[in-house]
């Protein structure tokens, strides 16, 4: 770390110390033998995971979330390519209001959105529950595909593809040969960032919620509400451990250098 | 002399902004032809339709006598350096140079053998299994070389490949330009805005402005005579003087010597020393010329000549060799 900037290591260090010590305390709750959310621990158990794997609304709720966030995700970037490759690539007049159209959602309360949609889509259009979360989801995500893919796009030169083609190549042939190449570390962070967005959200999947489709996070807020027991840190353990197996796994195939640098470079 | 390309009447519109204004121009195959003029004059636009990247809004391009016009690049065969390389930043420095070799469905064996040639024709071959961002900006704009080169194509395009590279590397790459072309016999068209490149490595200069052909022709034709003021201020010529018979005659800067006494012969001047900037081989000089017309002469003095000692406010007389001044048409 810079000594040299001695602020900027404290509020780093600050950073660090306030985002995974509260993790530190659910994890450390969920290995509890006693049944209440309390700290310190009492005894050393593995009850709550068993009872979190075995309770039903939970795992329901879980295959929903994946459901929901995978093809939110899979939706998203088939919209978001398209339109990346549109705005960096094309020729289309008024590029600058199509890119705003895609990052708008970024800006927009989730609250508004959800609504809008519960309104519009749920009332009156009678669709189901599922359908207007995916639709909802699927908007909510669509500035990440845009502007992640979009970063790698910005990277590179943007004459490599005419390149392709003075060499011989198709349009077609110079997409799949040197395009596509380029914004693969895009597309699959951008995969990363609307998968965990989608699964993690509360405001939109609450609105929109149903009794025969409901996420995760939702199902768990409403068990808070009425028990106070440690299934849910140890759900939240569970959770914390797939995501950090997917970083890990993220990190030594693509590198986080490489997936986060479209954005930070 | 067989003709590689041909600009038959070409001129291409942005809107209402006309980028390249109706040019002919006869590309010889086999010798090297520089695109050179200011910034914005159409050199690259003009390079652009040669490859295939734009359209003309009118006229024809003709490749190997055949109308190309509106073939798509992909299918004209030409290998063409960019101005930023546009390497493949996937791919390995062979890679990328084997790519359009790849496409030609060349065999694995032969394709190694002519990527290993052509690496070392650029001096690459140790860098291979690099990735180009590794690379220095030299280092790329070499493989950006060999990755055009190794297609053989009927035609090498380079746009300002040397402006990115430092002043020592760009001259020492000049001479490598040349030397490339001479071991591959290719035809070479190179865009440039600077004339030292131009007039070193062209066998046939083309020299343009907004849009249109000023002048074409051997440096050693061109840069004694050029056709007017525009070409002349081009190629580093100062000091325009109108006689009293119309007739605008200049010298450049190195070509007027400070003397004692007028001469009869070539052109003399006279004035007040402005100002004397020291720029290590010589020494430039400006002068107010007092003929009535306010004109600002510059000369260049050797830093060993002593009598160059003029300091700013001083009456100087200067003069030119009747060889060293140029009548311009116009
Ligand atoms: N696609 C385009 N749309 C509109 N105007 C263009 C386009 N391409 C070029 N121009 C204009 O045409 C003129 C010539 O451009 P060009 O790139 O050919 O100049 P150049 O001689 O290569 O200059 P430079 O030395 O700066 O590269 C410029 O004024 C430029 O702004
Ligand atoms: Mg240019």
């Amino acid at each position: 770390m810079s000594t040299r900037r001695p602020v900027a290591a404290t509020l780093a260090v600050a950073g660090y110390v306030i985002m995974i010590v509260p993790i530190l305390f659910v994890v450390a709750t969920s290995f509890t033998g006693g049944s209440t959310l309390r700290f310190p621990p009492e005894g050393l158990s593995l009850r709550w995971f068993d009872a979190a794997v075995h309770h039903t609304p939970f795992i329901t709720a879980m295959v929903s979330s994946l459901q929901l966030a995978a093809l939110a995700t899979v939706l998203a970037l088939l919209l978001g390519i398209p339109a990346t490759l549109a705005i960096h690539r094309g020729r289309l007049p008024g590029k600058g209001l199509v890119e705003g159209l895609f990052l708008s959602p970024l800006i927009v309360p989730e609250l508004v959105v959800g609504l809008a949609l519960f309104q519009q889509l749920m009332i009156g259009l009678r669709l189901d529950n599922f359908t207007v979360l995916l639709i909802g989801h699927t908007v909510l995500m669509l500035p990440y595909a845009v502007r992640v893919t979009g970063a790698s796009l910005a990277l590179a030169d943007p004459f490599v593809e005419e390149a392709a083609r003075g060499l011989g190549a198709s349009p077609l042939r110079a997409f799949f040969t040197v395009t596509l190449p380029l914004l693969r570390p895009g597309i699959f962070s951008a995969a990363l960032l609307s998968f965990v967005t989608s699964f993690n959200n509360v405001p939109l999947s609450l609105l929109l919620q149903s009794r025969d489709f409901r996420t995760l996070p939702v199902t768990m807020l409403d068990y808070v509400q009425q028990s106070y027991d440690p299934m849910v840190a140890a759900t939240s353990t569970i959770i914390l451990a797939g995501t950090v197996l997917v970083a890990v796994v993220a990190e030594r195939t693509v590198g986080f250098a490489r997936i986060f640098g479209g954005i930070n470079r | 002399m067989t003709v590689a390309a041909e600009f038959q009447q070409v001129t291409q519109r942005f809107g209402d902004f006309t980028a390249v204004d109706a040019i002919d121009l006869t590309i010889p195959a086999g010798q090297l032809t520089t695109l050179l003029g200011p910034s914005g004059c159409g050199k690259t636009t003009s390079l652009r339709m040669l490859a295939g990247y734009s359209t003309p809004t009118s006229g024809r391009i003709l490749i190997d006598g055949v109308d190309s016009t509106r073939t798509p690049p992909e299918r004209r065969g030409l290998g063409m350096v960019f101005q930023s390389y546009a390497l493949f930043p996937h791919l390995t420095v062979a890679e990328n140079v084997g790519y359009g070799l790849k496409l030609r469905k060349m065999p694995a064996a032969e394709r190694k053998r002519v990527v290993a040639e052509t690496l070392d024709l650029v001096g690459l071959g140790h860098l291979a299994a690099s990735r180009p961002r590794k690379l220095s900006g030299g280092q790329q704009q070499r493989v950006a070389l060999a990755r055009a080169i190794a297609i053989r194509p009927k035609l090498l395009l380079l746009d300002e490949p040397l402006s990115n590279l430092d002043a020592r590397l760009r001259v020492h790459m000049r001479a490598e330009l040349r030397r490339i072309q001479a071991e591959t016999g290719l035809t070479v068209v190179l865009v440039t805005h600077d004339q030292d490149e131009a007039l070193e490595l062209s066998d046939q200069m083309v020299v343009m402005r907004e849009g249109r052909i000023l002048q074409q022709g051997a440096p050693v034709d061109v840069f004694p005579a050029p056709a007017n003021r525009l070409v002349a201020e081009f190629l580093g010529y100062e000091n325009f003087v109108t006689s009293a018979d119309g007739t605008l005659r200049t010298v450049r800067p190195e070509h007027l010597n400070v003397v004692s006494e007028p001469t009869t012969a070539g052109l003399t001047l006279e004035g007040v020393v402005v100002d004397v900037a020291f720029r290590g081989v010589d020494r430039l000089v400006t002068v107010d010329a007092d003929d009535g017309l306010g004109r600002t002469v510059r000369l260049t003095a050797d830093v060993r000549d002593g009598a160059v000692t003029a300091r700013p406010g001083d009456r100087i007389l200067l003069s030119a060799d009747q060889a060293h001044v140029v009548t311009l048409a116009g």
